[in-house]
């Protein structure tokens, strides 16, 4: 699994690694402050055959690409559609109403991780492929974005590459990168109305995007990884920081809408009011789309031996039989690594969670960055 | 990606026929909704040490919401090992957990291919999280084991054939008994834990149309509420009060965090109480 990848810490290091993020403020062996984001180099629409493309550098060396590409599919018909139909030609609502009836469907997007040096079908990669979907489809607003009329639908399928050899859980970077590729996406301006073969405008230019710019509407989601050490909450560890943490969570979240797809039709007013709230504020208000536990890669690690049991120190040991077990009952010992056993304290987990979440904290920071991002 | 040794069914997914009947009228006012109080959780049966030829198994039954056509869920669990590693494999201080999560081809209205699907994989992988953090894993350097749950039926309801996105709730539930099953299955292999591990979900849901008001439920099953708004799968270790793996899951947004921890608490709820039934069942093995 890519988060277990074996680091070669050895435990002395691991301890000494594991005080120095413990301390307040900890200190982190690439110099950064616990909420600071690791620099990264982005770009947009790098590749000409996608619907959009976007390609993200972090300054470890890791990089990453995604190409979008979207098809027309017809929607499979479900029992019951034909009675619902019935009901909506009686009653015509116009362009509100069918806005409501929209619905979309998580099958409609496909999502794929490739890491170089591990198979496709590796539960790691699963795993993150399945975490990244789900933040996307969670509100399930993303889903109603590729309706086209009631016969026939956009499948996206969402490429996502590292073209790097894995230095450090990729989450964070595959996560920022689809989010990029996603808000530079175009789709075909559609021509034809209603219930019809879709027919689409030919000229790209006119191609409206999947996001659209320049609006206060929502914006793809953006997951975080975050640790806790000791007392410490750490922001996008690298891999060593990884193999000392406590508790690894995976969080993704995404903006709040100030005005929502609901209130779109009805008058600026609302709109108008929840922006004067938010902007009392500082900072954006977020969503938490998801929260998953990442495998600490610090419970694999080889623990170490004091020196009151090592026999190279002297130490008579007069039962050789098993010298693991032994070691493995002794009391905790200062500076002596040993590898955490069972799982995190509940307030720990709800204390990362709220950080990620934090008005103004390091998920705004990260949505600003990629706001300057320009888009072609 | 298609396992070309075995006769497999059809390629493209086939949807069993419902036939209308005098009751299609009413199907929506029909509909069964939670008779559980919102903290109860279903009854279920959990027997250990039902494979002979395994190191260590169980088995978990959990009752159906009392309606015919929906089926409880049915997990069994085999644990083989400890057992060494093979020889081609580098050190490991510590043992080497692997899982295997499959539903049964018939366990769920979709039909399941042989092989996992990326949905199957993703489940073993947080298996293995809630796992890892309840096995004293120092216990065995340099040995291997293997934890494999089948999926015999799903928590599925069979009458919604047009029911759509209740499947992604529905892992929850599967993956709350698959913690437990499999603790219970650890436990009958002997292989020493810091503590019995028990998953629960507990979710938010939203009935009585536009105007209902959302409320926490434990346990939930997605076809007796109308929306699940938000849901999340806890495994926790009772005795130390840590959870090993959570999953959240639903849209919240961060003026509702109270809503959010108050559902990590009532998944924590329905962890304890399905880790009675695993200590109840564990100390009938005993005797």
């Amino acid at each position: 699994m890519a988060s277990t990848q074996h680091v070669l810490l050895s435990p002395a290091e691991l301890a000494y690694l594991h005080e120095a993020l413990s301390l307040t403020p900890p200190i982190r062996p690439d110099g950064r402050a616990p909420m600071q984001f690791r620099p990264l180099v982005a770009e947009t629409e790098i590749l000409p055959g996608t619907n959009g493309s976007a390609r993200i550098c972090f300054a470890d060396g890791t990089e990453a690409i995604v190409g979008v590409k979207a098809e027309v599919e017809r929607t499979r018909g479900y029992h019951g559609d034909e009675q619902e139909e019935g009901g909506e030609e009686e009653e015509e609502g116009g362009e509100e109403r069918r806005e409501g009836e929209r619905e979309g469907q998580g099958e409609w997007v496909e999502l794929t991780v490739e890491i170089p040096g591990y198979r496709d079908d590796d539960a790691g990669t699963a795993f993150l492929a399945a975490m990244l979907s789900e933040a996307l489809l969670a509100d399930g607003r993303f889903a109603k974005k590729l309706w086209i009329s009631r016969r026939f639908h956009w499948k996206l399928f969402l490429d996502i590459l590292l073209i790097s050899p894995p230095l450090s859980y990729p989450l964070p970077l595959l996560s920022l990168t689809t989010h990029l590729a996603l808000l530079s996406t175009r789709l075909p301006r559609l021509k034809s109305e209603g219930d019809e073969d879709p027919f689409f405008d030919d000229d790209w230019a006119a191609a409206p995007y999947l996001y659209p710019q320049g609006t206060t509407t929502t914006r793809p989601p953006i997951t975080l990884l975050v640790m806790a050490v000791g007392r410490n909450i750490i922001f996008d560890p690298s891999k060593e920081e990884l193999a000392v943490a406590d508790v690894v969570l995976a969080v993704s979240v995404g903006e709040a809408a100030t005005n929502s797809a609901s209130t779109k039709g009805k008058g600026k007013a609302i709109g108008g009011m929840d922006i004067d709230s938010a902007a009392a504020q500082p900072g954006r208000s977020l969503r938490l789309l998801s929260v998953r536990t990442v495998d600490p890669p610090s419970r694999v690690t080889p623990p170490g031996m004091p020196n009151a049991t090592n026999s190279a120190y002297g130490v008579a040991v007069s039962v050789q039989k098993q010298p693991e077990a032994r070691t493995v009952e002794a009391q905790a010992v200062e500076g002596v690594w040993k590898a955490p056993r069972g799982g995190a304290k509940p307030a720990v987990m709800a204390a990362l969670v709220q950080k990620v979440l934090e008005r103004g904290g390091v998920a705004d920071e990260v949505l600003d960055a990629l706001e300057a991002v320009e888009l072609g | 990606m298609a396992d070309r040794r075995r006769v497999n069914g059809p390629v493209g997914a086939t949807i069993p026929p419902v036939f209308e009947d005098e009751e299609v009228q009413t199907q929506e006012t029909q509909r069964v909704t939670r008779s559980r109080a919102p903290n109860g959780i279903r009854k279920m049966y959990l027997k250990t040490g039902v494979t002979p030829s395994a190191s260590g198994s169980a088995y978990l039954e959990i009752e159906t919401s009392g309606k015919d056509g929906v089926s409880g869920l049915k997990l069994s669990c085999t644990v083989h090992g400890p057992r060494s590693l093979p020889r081609s494999s580098p050190f490991s201080p510590h043992i080497i957990l692997s899982t295997h999560v499959k539903f049964a081809p018939f366990a769920t209205k979709q039909r399941r291919g042989y092989l996992r699907d990326p949905s199957e994989r993703d489940l073993g992988t947080h298996l293995e999280a809630a796992l890892r953090g309840a096995i004293i894993a120092d216990r065995w350097p340099k040995s291997g084991v293997d934890i494999i749950i089948s999926i015999i039926e799903g928590d599925q309801d069979r009458e919604t054939s047009g029911a759509q996105g209740d499947d992604t709730w529905d892992m929850m539930n599967a993956l709350s008994g698959c913690i437990t099953v499999a603790s219970a299955a650890l436990a009958d292999a002997g292989i020493d834990c810091v503590d019995t591990v028990a998953g629960g979900v507990a979710a938010l849901v939203k009935d009585g149309g536009e105007t209902g008001t959302a409320r926490i439920v434990i346990d939930p099953i997605s076809s007796e509420h109308e929306s699940i708004e938000a849901a999340c799968c806890i495994a926790y270790l009772p005795t130390r009060d840590e959870i090993t793996n959570l999953w959240f899951k639903g849209d919240m947004p961060d003026h509702d965090m109270g809503i959010y921890s108050e559902l990590v608490q009532q998944g924590i709820q329905a962890s304890k109480l399905a880790n009675r039934v695993l200590v109840e069942s564990l100390g009938e093995t005993v005797k």
